[in-house]
């Protein structure tokens, strides 16, 4: 019976399919991933509501913002400011603390395992964040003797993967030390406790007095520098790849460095003072990437989640997908990011790097070709994604198509991998493969 | 089962639409909001000297603020005639966003008078330097009275419409001309203050004093550099008031004085 199940499934999705679908079993039943899933599967609830205020904060009431912009939101809504405070405060403290939910989290779920005790287990979690924390310290208040000032800015969604691999750390110690022990004893673990909170703290000392940013502030510096390279180095598909891995390998947020660059600056100066619709720089990462090969934030994700709706998707994952539906159709990943999670899947990796690299091609071929104006005008904070290039270029229609052509591809790229992926989650739910039909 | 989630899909692509729709009823005035919100790359740097000083006045400065900032900018200076016509010198080099532009007068006399026409024929080569590269926004330094045209020119005759004011630094300007007395109002003062709410308000104002005794810097009393804060003061986004002592802090050293060189680089060219 099995054998013939197997034989069945390898025939629908073919070679390919039935070995990523393998793969993804495999993958996510390893203990350290299956630790880090369940551990973004359960911030997911905090990351939804830090990205749905990061949206109505950015698209609704800043200048620069998409609903508040054409819906003239300045001129009916009272309190903007107050509201803005709010929203940000709340985003701070959800998004802004994910890296130490996920430290404390992998920590608990991979010692979850091995021992019976929720003391144990969350005496993990906890030295997994304050290890985390030693790193993010004031410089200034250590060297000055000072009281003790803790940073806490690089702990959001760019952290997430920094948090993850300190989780990762103290929690295998605490599995190795538990797995050796008896239930009862105490000695051990709090000998445990001690010896990484000193070793860390020591390490978190020299750390700060020879390097001057904290530890996340460097990482994510550190994985910023390829970006800074001159674009023509990198080429749009290194750009999209790059964003692309490190967004799958858990350094969620925007990587890449923001602000106008003198070649968009340039190509607005000369749609605004000459006539007609001329670019001096009409390929930029800019004007294809952020434009065409973005929506629903890195990786096109609003394929992902157009590809959820059409396969009959696994139950969790379609919960996922309505619950973040409006934080994804303003370019806002994270939720999708995390909640499915695409975060360290293999079978969903694949179209997350492709789609978008599809979708550059295409798009640069149409303005290579000069059948689409590129685009000049800024772009709008949570525009919808296929109508970037619209406004982009002041209302091209066959702009309009290329984001059009660009959603459906990625969607097409997606759909397979899709499929496959809730094939994965019902076999490792233990499911029995509902019908196609 | 599978028609459900494709009525889903169809669902999310007429939200999308949807959305959508707020964006092509405000595409008509798109063009116009980019332009309100449009500031052009090149900003140039006005520098406006005092009397009796001419548009080569600040040649080493400049020289000596391209040795200290990262790029260098060029420089164009300007020399109006007592007739408006405009003699140019030097240029702007292609690509140069922070280019210095010197305007200097050929009539360069001190007195109140005086300076009311050189603030009329500072507005006159502003206007046709805008025309001609046209630059939405700039910053402007002036020292002793070059400051007080650059007011004047602020509150008189800057079109706010179409160009704004970024920074202003004004180096031991007498708002109060060399009147010693605190008590007496000179008329340029009263002018000042009853024009001040013309002053653009995102305006940056920077006021430096060089102080050579305790009064003065020898020839400008503190006082009356002191006085900007009656014009300036809640009227502008900010107002600071810095003094300068030491070496080179006497009226004429002061703007090749190394303290507001770095005080420039700071303030006025950072940005």
């Amino acid at each position: 019976m099995v054998a013939m199940g197997v034989r069945a499934v390898q025939n629908e999705n073919g070679w390919l399919g039935s070995h990523l679908i393998k793969l993804e079993v495999s993958f996510q039943r390893n203990r350290q991933v299956a630790a880090i899933r369940q551990s973004l599967r359960l911030i997911f609830p905090i990351i939804l509501l830090g990205s749905l205020a990061n949206f109505f904060d950015q698209a609704w009431l800043q200048q620069s913002g998409y609903y508040y912009q054409t819906l003239h939101v300045a001129k009916w809504l009272f309190q903007v400011r107050v509201l803005r405070q709010y929203l940000r405060l709340v985003s701070a403290g959800t998004l802004g603390l994910a890296a130490i939910l996920m430290a404390f989290a992998v920590s608990y779920y991979l010692v979850v395992p091995v021992t019976r005790q929720t003391t144990n287990r969350l005496m993990a979690g906890i030295t997994a964040v304050i290890s985390l924390k030693f790193f993010n310290v004031s410089r200034a208040s250590v060297l000055s003797l000072r009281p003790i000032k803790w940073v806490s800015a690089n702990l959001g969604l760019q952290g997430i993967l920094m948090g993850l691999l300190v989780g990762l750390l103290i929690g295998n110690s605490y599995r190795w030390l538990l797995n050796r022990q008896k239930e009862a004893d105490l000695t051990a673990p709090l000998l445990l406790t001690s010896g990484w909170l000193m070793g860390m703290a020591a390490l978190g000392l020299i750390w700060t007095t020879t390097q001057t940013a904290s530890l996340n502030a460097a990482f994510v510096s550190a994985i910023q520098w390829p970006f800074r390279l001159p674009h023509f180095i990198l080429g749009l598909f290194g750009y999209s790849a790059l964003n692309s891995v490190y967004a799958w390998l858990g350094a969620l947020g925007s990587t890449t460095i923001g602000g106008q660059t003198v070649a968009t600056a340039q190509n607005l100066e000369a749609v605004l003072n000459h006539p007609g619709w001329h670019l001096p720089h009409p390929l930029t990462p800019h004007t294809v990437i952020d434009v065409y090969a973005n929506f629903g934030g890195t990786g096109m994700l609003l394929g992902l989640l157009l590809a959820m709706l059409l396969v009959h998707a696994h139950q969790q994952s379609r919960q996922v997908a309505w619950l973040s539906l409006v934080p994804t159709i303003g370019n806002f990943g994270a939720p999708l990011m995390v909640g499915i999670p695409v975060i360290l899947s293999p079978v969903l990796g694949i179209p997350f790097i492709l789609a978008p690299l599809a979708c550059i091609s295409v798009s640069w071929l149409c303005i290579r070709l000069a059948w689409v104006p590129a685009v000049a005008y800024p772009l709008l904070t949570g525009t919808p994604g296929p109508f970037l290039a619209y406004l982009g270029t002041g209302g091209s229609w066959v702009a309009l198509g290329l984001g059009v052509v660009d959603l459906l591809i990625s969607t097409a790229i997606y759909y397979p991998f899709v499929k496959w992926h809730c094939q994965a989650q019902a076999q490792l739910d233990g499911e029995v493969l509902p019908d196609e039909a | 089962m599978k028609r459900k989630f494709t009525w889903g899909f169809i669902g999310v692509v007429s939200v999308i639409i949807l959305l959508c729709l707020p964006g092509f009823l405000w595409r008509p005035q798109q063009r116009s909001e980019v332009r309100d919100h449009y500031q052009t790359l090149l900003a140039p740097v006005f520098l406006v000297p005092g009397s009796s000083a001419t548009q080569n006045r600040f040649n080493a400065l400049v020289t000596e603020l391209n040795h200290e900032t990262k790029s260098s900018h060029s420089l164009l200076r300007v020399e109006v005639k007592t007739n408006g016509q405009l003699v140019y010198t030097g240029s702007i080099r292609p690509g140069d966003e922070h280019p210095f532009i010197v305007v200097g007068f050929q009539n360069h006399n001190d007195g109140y008078q005086n300076i009311l026409k050189q603030a009329k024929w500072f507005a006159l080569a502003f206007n046709a330097l805008q025309k001609t590269y046209k630059f939405n926004h700039f910053s402007a330094m002036g020292h002793s009275n070059g400051g007080l045209i650059l007011t004047l020119f602020m509150e008189d005759s800057l079109d706010q419409k179409t160009v704004t004011a970024n920074r202003l630094m004004t180096i031991a300007s007498p708002f109060n001309l060399e009147e010693k007395d605190p008590d007496v109002d000179t008329p340029l003062f009263k002018r000042l203050t009853a024009n001040r709410q013309h002053l653009p308000r995102q305006l940056v104002v920077y006021s430096i004093a060089g102080s050579k005794t305790f009064t003065g810097d020898g020839i400008v009393p503190f006082d009356s550099v002191n006085r900007g804060k009656y014009i300036f003061q809640d009227q502008v986004k900010g107002f600071t008031q810095i003094t300068v002592t030491g070496a080179n802090a006497n009226h004429a050293d002061l703007p090749e004085n190394q303290q507001i060189v770095g005080l420039m680089c700071q303030d006025l060219l950072s940005h």
